[in-house]
């Protein structure tokens, strides 16, 4: 059982710097194209997001009924990905070919853009169900499994 | 020309081990017909490819519709095609003999079971049509996690010879990468048809000659050669009976692969025998391992760990025939790889239904077999006579290939060798057979009763394939010689 | 031999830290000893590749705007960094089911002495 932090101030810095983290997540994963960042780096700050309260408060009730969740979010995040991947394999293009996705009126370029965005949303979501879970099974139990 | 076949190659089980879980929280019974359906459909697929390279030529698959160099692709041609035949038609019987066994041993870890076997069997699939370095290593570690996972699924002892498994393994691959890394310094590229032109031109400069020994290193300890097998017979003895018929019967054979085909089409023959004389060196390691491994199997008690330390010698074999450097030892050795596959899986396959039914995990247990299992102790007898050599099971063809090989390459060390391992292996099988028939059955025992109908059929299956095998060869060996075997002997 | 050693400073450093994490993973007996010094050896063959991308007087792979054409020897290579990136990856996971073993070995045997676990086992 992961005790509560018993000292007010990493309390109340929780509170204020899990949103925070969220949103730098969300940007790193948006400007992968631009900049460092992308699904992998985006995916380990969600996740970090999700720790600092467990770590701050302990785990209660509804934070204890997310791990299940966690494990079958990982499997939709790589569905998501391996869907969009593919989509166009099954049209007659090759596997993770994004420019022939079954968008109708975008460019090649466009689809590209929007393609690679949304496997990264997909890995992002992965890797951070992932992270989450490990945290989780690291817990002490009754029995193991 | 981009075909869509090896898309669908990768696209099938990697599908099928994300939907297992996902599809399993609801429904654990569902894991089951899940996996084998989406094996069964991957070996159609398969020997669709196959048939389809045979007549057509290689095909390739550019990922992202990028073209090569620049982008990734997957490439089947002869080879990689009849490898991944092999790896889907055993591991689809493997795992079909592992269901009860599942039931027995795993009963809280059924979802992840056949998961990681499906994940497993991609990246196997992943490293066999991998046209691209990097590709491969990504695929090898991927291969490696799932088998790492497959070997402590069932804690206890198991657990620690996994986490040596895990070390050894991790070094294998990063020594890999080091290897990879030394040749993209020199070449400049990381797809293997590139690579091959434009290797000749640095084949004398030190990078080349310290990645490629790098990339051989790596690979030996992933294959379990003699002498970098320490986690082998561990992980092997102490893994579960489920998981054992699929490590033991495709696992070790894929980064041969990987090492054939860097070695010979990467590199040419040529340069691999007479530049850098890596295959000579190679030659004469299968032969120790050959050797060595048949005797350390002699003083095995444990059923398993004696098949473990015969893996070992069966890789030196394999080593052994790839380094003669002539058409018919690469041909034998490439034969005696396919019938491997098959006799590993059917005797883990019976060494898991002996412990299953009987409790009987030692050489001298196995005796009991002989009470009321006819369908295990067929696919026993049928394994053993193939690994010794004797016709006309296919591990007779395989043998007898490779030392007309050897034979051709005037490398008599290499016929003693072949000889000699193969004496060995008479002498534990036999004995075993000896204990069986010969000797008095200790105490009168408990009537045993058969073995359930996935490990009968499976097994059956199995023994059925080696005889098969071994009476079709020369229309396997047509096949080889045809668009198989690289060129340039 | 002293100013080919001098001159690439960042091989020196990759080779100390390849030999250093398999010296770890050989000599300590703890089992997440051996896991750091698993890592450490990974970590020095990824430096190892992305030292490989650099070339001289340019900047990191990502098209700046201040950079005025598109010119290719104004970025480093950025194939090794790519292949980092998964390496990385791989690595994490490795990582990741490593630790998740040890978990299991510490929960069955108690202990995460290898010597100590040997002497259990038999």
């Amino acid at each position: 059982m992961i005790r509560p932090h018993d000292s007010v101030i990493v309390h109340t810095l929780a509170r204020v710097f899990t949103p925070i983290i969220q949103l730098f997540a969300l940007y790193v994963l948006i400007h992968g194209h631009d900049s460092p960042g992308g699904g992998f780096q985006a995916g380990t700050l969600f996740a970090a997001s999700f720790l600092l309260p467990i770590i701050a408060f302990g785990i209660q009730g509804s934070l204890a009924a997310l791990e299940k969740r966690a494990i079958i979010l990982g499997g939709v995040g790589i569905l998501l990905y391996a869907g969009i991947g593919l989509l166009p394999l099954l049209l007659g293009g090759e596997f993770l070919n994004y420019g022939k996705l079954p968008i109708p009126g975008m460019e090649t370029a466009a689809l590209r853009h929007w393609g690679i965005l949304g496997v990264e949303i997909g890995v992002t979501i992965t890797v951070a169900a992932t992270a989450v879970s490990i945290y989780y099974s690291l817990r002490e139990r009754g029995e193991g499994q | 020309m981009t075909s869509s076949l090896p898309g669908f190659l990768f696209a099938i089980p990697f599908f099928a081990a994300i939907v297992i879980p996902v599809v399993g929280f609801t429904n654990q019974k569902l894991c089951r017909p899940i996996a084998l359906g989406a094996l069964l459909f991957l070996s159609i697929v398969s020997v669709i490819a196959l048939s389809e390279v045979v007549s057509h030529g290689p095909l390739s698959h550019e990922f992202g519709g990028w073209a090569p160099p620049i982008g990734i692709e997957w490439v089947i041609d002869g080879l990689s095609g009849l490898l991944m035949v092999a790896i889907s038609v055993v591991s689809f019987i493997a795992l079909v003999l592992a269901g009860p066994l599942v039931e027995k041993e795993l009963s809280g870890r059924v979802i992840p079971f056949y998961s990681l076997s499906l994940l497993l069997i991609t990246a196997l699939g992943g490293m066999v049509l991998a046209g691209d370095l990097f590709n491969l290593f990504v695929f090898l570690e991927i291969g490696s996690l799932a088998s790492y996972v497959l070997v402590g699924v069932a804690g206890g002892r198991s657990l620690l010879s996994a986490f040596r498994y895990l070390i050894l393994g991790t070094i294998g691959a990063s020594l890999y990468l080091l290897g990879v890394g030394y040749f993209y310094a020199e070449t400049g590229t990381l797809n293997m048809a590139d690579m091959a032109l434009r290797l000749p031109e640095v084949l004398d400069s030190r990078a080349v000659l310290t990645g490629l020994i790098f990339i051989v290193l790596g690979l030996a300890i992933k294959m379990g050669l003699f002498p970098l097998h320490g986690w082998l017979p561990d992980a092997y003895t102490y893994a579960p009976n489920s998981s054992t018929p699929l490590l033991a019967s495709v696992v070790t054979k894929v980064p041969l692969y990987a090492f054939v085909r860097i070695a010979f089409w990467v590199f040419g023959i040529d340069a691999v025998s007479t530049q850098i004389p890596i295959l000579v060196v190679l030659g004469w390691i299968g032969a120790v391992a050959a050797i060595v491994g048949a005797y350390l199997a002699i003083w095995q008690e444990n059923f398993k760990r004696m098949l473990a330390y015969s893996s070992v010698s069966s890789m030196g074999l394999f080593m052994l025939g790839f380094s003669l450097g002539t058409e018919t030892g690469f041909a034998g050795a490439l034969f005696y790889v396919l019938a491997d596959t098959l006799m590993k899986a059917a005797l883990f396959g019976v060494a898991g239904a002996a412990i299953y039914q009987c409790g009987a995990s030692t050489v001298t247990d196995l005796a009991q077999l002989r009470r009321n299992m006819p369908w295990v102790l067929a696919a026993l007898l049928v394994s053993a006579l193939s690994m010794v050599g004797i016709p006309p099971t296919a591990g007779f063809f395989g043998k007898w290939h490779l030392v007309v090989g050897a034979l051709e390459a005037e490398n008599y060390f290499a016929v003693v060798a072949i000889l000699v391992s193969s004496m060995l292996t008479a002498l534990y099988f036999f004995r075993m057979f000896q204990r069986m028939w010969v000797e008095p059955l200790p105490k009168p025992e408990p009537l045993v009763l058969e073995t359930p109908l996935p490990i009968r059929m499976g097994l059956g299956i199995l023994t059925f394939g080696i005889v098969a095998l071994g009476l079709g060869g020369d229309l396997v060996m047509g096949l080889f010689f045809e668009s198989v075997i690289p060129k340039g002997f | 031999m002293a100013d080919i050693l001098f001159s690439r400073p960042h091989f020196i450093a990759f080779i100390i830290l390849f030999l250093l994490g398999m010296y770890i993973m050989v000599v300590c007996l703890n089992l997440v000893k051996k896991l750091i010094g698993m890592y450490i050896m990974q970590t020095s063959i990824i430096l190892f590749f992305i030292t490989l991308a650099v070339k001289a007087d340019s900047t990191i792979p990502i098209i700046m705007p201040s950079v005025s054409a598109l010119t290719p020897e104004a970025y480093a290579n950025p194939l090794p960094h790519v292949l980092m990136l998964t390496a990385i990856v791989v690595g994490v996971s490795t990582l990741g089911v490593s630790l998740a073993m040890v978990l299991a070995l510490y929960r069955q045997y108690n202990t995460l002495e290898e010597d100590q676990i040997l002497g259990k086992v038999k």
